[in-house]
């Protein structure tokens, strides 16, 4: 199977006023088939959103390659958007900011559909009603204000207007921050069952790493612009191989009723203008050894679908917990 | 409440206890009455507002005294933690001056005893260089930094009791672990009474030991936490449980409650939650089901479907 989207050594630069330039995704890999869903997880100023700006043309990489089924995905200009990267969809965090408060949200569905030429003038309204029922709202909701819905009615209709140009891959930037829990539930829901009854691809940017393990088939983790591990979910979360991935859903407080104190990361995530030398996680790492400070470790393929950028592990070895490895290690190795 | 359509009742007789030493967790959705419920007791609601009831701390009653007399009181033996620690920190004055001036006003310590106390709280919650801290802006800290300084003021004079409202919630999980063992540290070490406000029960599963669910400004259930969260009786409860992603269950849909919470002004008859409850009988919809004792919890559901 190829994927729809790829994205493969993506670097994005900025360069604040005066300052020098912050590297926010420093060589980033990808890919999204049709059908699936990829959450991408990290913490707050890891590069994920801008990665995913970068995926749909919003923002120009320094270097690497992006492809859109099989063509390069360019970065906006003044010139119109090419037809066929209209396939390639983006919903963002906040419906209220994406959506005209000023336009009945049908006529704002609507407008998708005519500049894109996708249905003659006639059948407009009946493509809207169908959009809006797909969806999960009344398909009479389009004679409504954007003001009229709650926040998770908003993100349907968002989701509703990136569905209207027939996309193969939706790109979502945090699409449920926003949102109170049974509403976060609901379009969770609503996201899983789109890629599987439309054969839609999604990239899914999130914080929540719970949400992600419910609705992601795949999950991408990174940290500092970079990718550190890549993994179907369940074997992602029952076997993280990367000490980073561990400390992530080690921190998820679970409404057990148990009482028991979710683990705290030590540090800060350090700017990304000044990474750290070697690993980028080596300064928070708990079984930092030898190599870690001054080795930047690859990401590599350690077992069929997993990758993980670590020096824990070593290809050809089985892959096994972070821990596991670090009491493997020799002595001397560990000291250093 | 005032509001455009005349005035809505936005809390509507809660009542709870909070100990020394005890962290009491209040849930529930956007717009059930959880911010302004302790806004109302600091003095904070927006103008215009009404309020009945007591609000009776360390033996006097918060809502009957002058204002000059509660401000007095918040900030010193009351300390108060919101979700944006922007709103709470001024941009233009050093982390060192706002701690100082907190502590050099609340407790009438001199410049250097000041500075020597803010040195203190910056390192009690984990802010590396504390006296480089002092010199530095707000902007210059991350989100996670900046409620950790906000909880340092909110600490600097010792307070009995701390309001957190959605302390953790704009954070990154990691940094939120941080800030739940800083508070459990607290409470533990030296007695802090916190009353915490989140929508996610994940944290108060971690740090609660009682919990209040909120529905529409009242109190549909409340509880011990292991008691609340392992065996949930409101169906209201049990709708925000089911809609939390479980680890067992990963491939499954997420059950969802239907519908979204009212806004104040069209909370329905009867009990508030009838229209998205699947248990609802035809008397939900006439009286508001009172808050009765129910094997140790407090419960407002008289159909009970979830009863042992």
């Amino acid at each position: 199977m190829t994927a729809a989207l790829e994205l493969e050594d993506v670097v994005v630069e900025y360069t604040p006023r005066g300052r020098p330039p912050v590297r926010a995704v420093a060589g980033a890999s990808i890919a999204v088939s049709r059908g699936q869903v990829v959450g991408l997880v990290g913490e707050s100023g890891c590069g994920k959103s801008t990665l995913a700006r970068a995926a749909v043309g919003m923002v120009e990489p320094l270097s690497g390659s992006i492809r859109f089924e099989g063509k390069e995905v360019r970065p906006l200009r003044r010139r119109a958007r090419p037809r066929e990267l209209a396939r390639l969809q983006m919903v963002f965090q906040n419906p209220f900011s994406s959506l005209n408060p000023r336009r009945r949200v049908g006529d704002q569905i609507a407008e998708a559909i005519a500049v894109l030429g996708l249905a003659p003038r006639a059948r407009r309204a009946a493509r809207v009603a169908q959009l809006l029922e797909q969806v999960g709202l009344a398909a009479d909701a389009g004679r409504r204000y954007p003001h009229e819905f709650s926040g998770g009615q908003r993100q349907r209709i968002a989701i509703a207007r990136a569905l209207a140009a027939n996309p193969s891959v939706i790109v979502l930037d945090e699409p449920l921050a926003s949102l109170d829990a049974s509403a976060q539930a609901q379009i969770a829901n609503l996201l899983a069952a789109l890629a599987r009854e439309l054969e839609l691809g999604l990239l899914l940017i999130s914080h929540d790493l719970a949400i992600v393990r419910h609705v992601a088939d795949v999950v991408a983790v990174m940290y500092l612009g970079v990718v550190v591990e890549a993994a179907p979910t369940q074997e992602l979360w029952a076997t993280p191989l990367h000490p980073y991935t561990e400390a992530l859903i080690a921190a998820v407080p679970h409404a057990d009723g148990a009482g028991t104190l979710p683990l705290a990361l030590p540090g800060e995530v350090p700017d990304p203008a000044r990474p750290p030398p070697g690993c980028r996680f080596h300064p928070r790492c708990p079984y930092a050894f030898e190599p870690c400070p001054t080795e930047d470790p690859p990401l590599v393929e350690l077992a069929p679908r997993r990758t993980a950028a670590c020096w824990l592990q070593r290809p050809g070895e089985a892959p096994a917990p972070p821990a596991a490895k670090a009491r493997d290690l020799s002595p001397a190795a560990r000291s250093g | 409440m005032p509001t455009g359509a005349g005035p809505a009742t936005v809390v509507d007789g809660i009542g709870y206890r909070v100990e020394a030493g005890e962290v009491f967790g209040i849930a529930g959705e956007s717009g059930s009455g959880k911010t302004m419920s302790v806004l109302a007791l600091l003095g904070l609601l927006p103008r215009g507002a009404a309020v009945e009831g007591s609000a009776v701390f360390q033996g006097r009653d918060l809502l009957a005294m002058g204002d000059r007399e509660r401000r007095r009181i918040c900030g010193r033996e009351l300390g108060m933690v919101f979700q944006d620690p922007m709103t709470s920190l001024h941009p233009m004055l050093s982390v060192g001056t706002q701690l100082t001036e907190h502590v050099r006003r609340h407790l009438g310590l001199g410049r250097r005893d000041a500075a020597g106390r803010a040195v203190e709280l910056l390192r009690e919650v984990r802010i590396p260089d504390p006296e480089g801290a002092l010199d530095a802006f707000p902007h210059q800290f991350s989100g996670g930094m900046r409620q950790r300084i906000a909880i340092a003021i909110a600490l600097a004079c010792r307070p009995k009791l701390l309001v957190a409202d959605e302390p953790t919630t704009a954070l990154d999980v990691t940094v939120q672990a941080g800030i739940i063992r800083l508070l459990d540290r607290l409470r533990h070490e030296s007695g802090l009474a916190i009353v915490l406000i989140t929508h996610d029960l994940g944290v108060l599963s971690a740090i609660a030991d009682r919990i209040a669910i909120f529905y529409a400004g009242r109190v549909a259930e409340a509880g011990g936490r292991e008691d609340l969260l392992q065996r949930p009786r409101h169906p209201y409860t049990r709708g925000l449980l089911d809609a939390l992603p479980h680890p067992e269950a990963a491939a499954t849909p997420l059950v969802a409650i239907g519908g979204q919470p009212p806004a104040p002004q069209d909370v329905p008859p009867g009990c508030a939650f009838h229209p998205r409850c699947g248990f609802a009988k035809a008397a939900c919809r006439e009286a508001i089901p009172p808050l009765v004792p129910a094997n140790g919890r407090m419960l407002a559901c008289p159909v009970d479907p979830f009863r042992g």
